[in-house]
């Protein structure tokens, strides 16, 4: 397990005007965990992740970050920020400068950069989320889900170990949202820590390794997703409500057609549960096969004329530079949110599917097939369409 | 909004990528040439090719042009007619002495002298607009910077620059509620509407004031604000159309000299 990164011991906070914020909260949050805060309007979510770095202080008890207690002097406070990236709720408030290159330099430029850097590290931001030739846009003239990108963009670009969001989906449509959440994915993927305020209970269900429930200032439940919200007691506590798959594993448990066994997260480990009741397992039937393209590789040809000779075939992208390139070749998907899952689904209808995504998200394509493998018993294959073929072969062995 | 679709032709005119300063030489020149100008000639010869450049190379839609000259004009013509009616001269051609000591006449003088200034005001209309449809307000900022303006004023002015958008963003939000619930549906309803307008408007800003603090903290500001430094070299051929303007411009100037109207 790794180690811890972010903690609070016994956090108490009073708002200026005498109402209880945060009583007497504790908790920790490990390296590279993905946390949801959950709860009702006025639980003091949005207090708390604002004491993660040191915009608020805490009347007492102590925050501590890499196991040093936070220190509210000017320069550790400078370091701690850049080191706890904050992204607000409303990204108009977040968003400061007349240009959108202007806003993403804002951190690197008062971090002392040189120009040189605050131009390599806007570019690499920007290349990030997905908004490269943005530079020149002033912000009120792009769409809620850019803006809310240019904001995380600001903060991405100071490079920070931790990311927290407030909100980070209110006002967004359902397919901005998956995007933004896919976005949270992969800035986990590469190493950063991530925790989240919302009230969506469904887009956080299948996403957070852990969920925190909170309840005027304190925490009510804390714990992996499936059973803080699969306690029907604390979740309307909370004024939220059980997540769809949830509710239904828990009717058909009542009913008994299901035993005690893993809570399904997704789509896919609830059809894993159905056909397990149903004893109709496809496991002797042909898969389909799930191919893997990396995008990072210069590869547009390649990939139109092996599409051209499969009219059918399900694409998927996971990922922004996936669905940029996907967009740039005149691709059209039919997934781009929780895609291998999708793939899996389909492969075991028979169908074949593509998924292009980068290198670095490429491993977990292979490790969530070979995960659902060894829990189904049910092996799907995964091919590369051009990966070094050496790196892969060591999976696909273990696959098939 | 208005000030939005000034911005927003700017930042998509076909003159966007011509050099900051070129486009600035050459509105400014001819605001100054226009204040220079004893006749009424010149202003509406760099009217008329300002117009030009405006509509056929910065490809700005006739109407939207045209509507953006309807309310300084409406303005100008009733300060020229006061101009024309108080201005006096030798040759009336019509007094009315409306109080002792304070006639109202039209003379040769007064027209004269109200054509010069309708005209200078169309040529400096057309120049500001020039300006403000070709350069967006964040090139100019980096020109400001290049001329060493202090950067405390050119951080306030993109910070005000920034702010208005969000600002007169809530200020509709807040008008298009009230005008729901019938708002301004009598006078005296429009004058408490109005300044609850005002006070809600003023507290939004505080509010925004605050998160704007608290946004900048949170990234680490520590004075410094960052610009987008670029700007485009001076190319030739618009260099020469530039020169070749305010010259020809200039000598407009100097020979109509006096030449009047009537």
């Amino acid at each position: 397990m790794s180690s811890i990164i972010l903690e609070a011991r016994n956090l108490s906070y009073r708002y200026p005007r005498g109402m209880d914020a945060i009583c007497d909260i504790s908790f920790h949050i490990r390296k590279k965990e993905k946390i949801a805060l959950v709860g009702p309007n006025g639980a003091g979510k949005s207090t708390l992740l604002m004491m993660f770095n040191g915009m608020i202080r805490p009347d007492s008890g102590i925050m501590l970050f890499d196991n040093q207690p936070i220190l509210y002097d000017y320069s550790s406070l400078r370091l701690l920020r850049k080191r706890v990236g904050f992204v607000l709720q409303n990204p108009d408030r977040q968003i400061i400068a007349p240009t959108v290159y202007q806003d993403v330099a804002f951190g690197p430029t008062n971090l002392g950069y040189s120009e040189e850097e605050v131009r390599d590290a806007v570019t690499r931001a920007l290349h990030h989320v997905g908004l490269e030739g943005f530079e020149r846009r002033p912000p009120h003239q792009i769409s809620g889900g850019e803006k809310k990108r240019v904001a995380i963009a600001g903060v991405l670009a100071m490079d920070p170990d931790v990311l927290v969001f407030d909100e980070p989906t209110s006002g967004l449509d359902p397919s901005g949202s998956e995007n933004i959440m896919e976005l949270l994915d992969e800035l986990n993927n590469e190493g950063k820590t991530i925790i989240i305020s919302t009230h969506d209970v469904e887009l956080v269900y299948p996403w957070a390794d852990r969920a925190i429930l909170m309840l005027g200032g304190k925490i009510l439940q804390e714990d992996i997703p499936e059973v803080a919200f699969g306690n029907p007691e604390s979740v309307r506590m909370a004024h939220l409500s059980v997540p769809t798959l949830l509710e239904l594993h828990m009717e058909l448990q009542k009913r008994g057609f299901l035993r005690n066994g893993k809570k399904p997260r997704t789509v896919l480990d609830m059809m894993h549960c159905i056909e397990t009741l149903l004893g109709k397992s496809r496991s002797h039937s042909s898969h389909g096969t799930i191919t893997v393209c990396n995008v990072d590789l210069d590869n547009g040809i390649l990939l139109s004329t092996w599409l051209s000779a499969r009219k059918d075939i399900s694409v998927g992208a996971m990922g922004t530079r996936a669905k940029q390139q996907a967009e740039n070749l005149r691709i059209s998907l039919d997934f781009t949110y929780g895609v291998i899952d999708k793939c899996i689904l389909k492969a075991l209808l028979g169908e074949d599917s593509l998924i292009l995504t980068t290198e670095s998200m490429i491993k977990r394509v292979y490790k969530r097939v070979v995960a659902y493998g060894e829990e189904s018993g049910m092996i799907i294959s995964v091919q590369p369409l051009n990966s070094p073929p050496e790196a892969v072969n060591e999976t696909t062995g273990s696959l098939s | 909004m208005f000030e939005e679709l000034l911005e927003d032709i700017a930042q998509k005119n076909g003159l966007r990528e011509v050099n900051t300063y070129l486009k600035l030489t050459a509105g400014l020149g001819s605001i100054l040439l226009c204040l220079l100008s004893t006749s009424y000639i010149p202003p509406l010869f760099m009217a008329a090719l300002l117009s030009g450049a405006i509509l056929l190379l910065a490809r700005v839609n006739i109407k939207t042009y045209a509507e953006l000259f309807i309310f300084p004009l409406w303005f100008a013509s009733v300060s020229v007619a006061g101009i024309i009616l108080i201005t006096g001269g030798n040759e009336v051609f019509w007094q009315w002495d409306l109080l002792p000591d304070f006639p109202l006449s039209i003379t040769r003088e007064s027209i004269n002298r109200g054509m010069v200034v309708f005209c200078r005001v169309i040529g400096g209309m057309s120049a500001l607009c020039f300006i403000s449809l070709t350069t967006p307000m964040t090139d100019i900022f980096t020109a400001f910077r290049q001329c060493r303006v202090p950067a405390v004023v050119i951080e306030l002015m993109m910070i005000i620059y920034r702010t208005i958008f969000i600002l007169m963003d809530q200020i509709i939000q807040i008008y298009y509620a009230q005008i729901m619930r019938l708002g301004y549906s009598s006078y005296r309803e429009s004058i408490h509407s109005f300044a609850t307008l005002c006070g809600a408007a003023f507290i939004a800003s505080w509010d925004a004031g605050d998160d704007l603090i608290r946004a900048m903290d949170a990234r680490c500001y520590d004075g410094k604000f960052a610009l987008l430094g670029e700007n485009r070299p001076v190319e030739g051929p618009p260099g020469l159309a530039v020169a070749v303007f305010l010259i020809l411009s200039a000598a407009i100037v100097i020979m109509s000299g006096n030449i009047s109207l009537i």
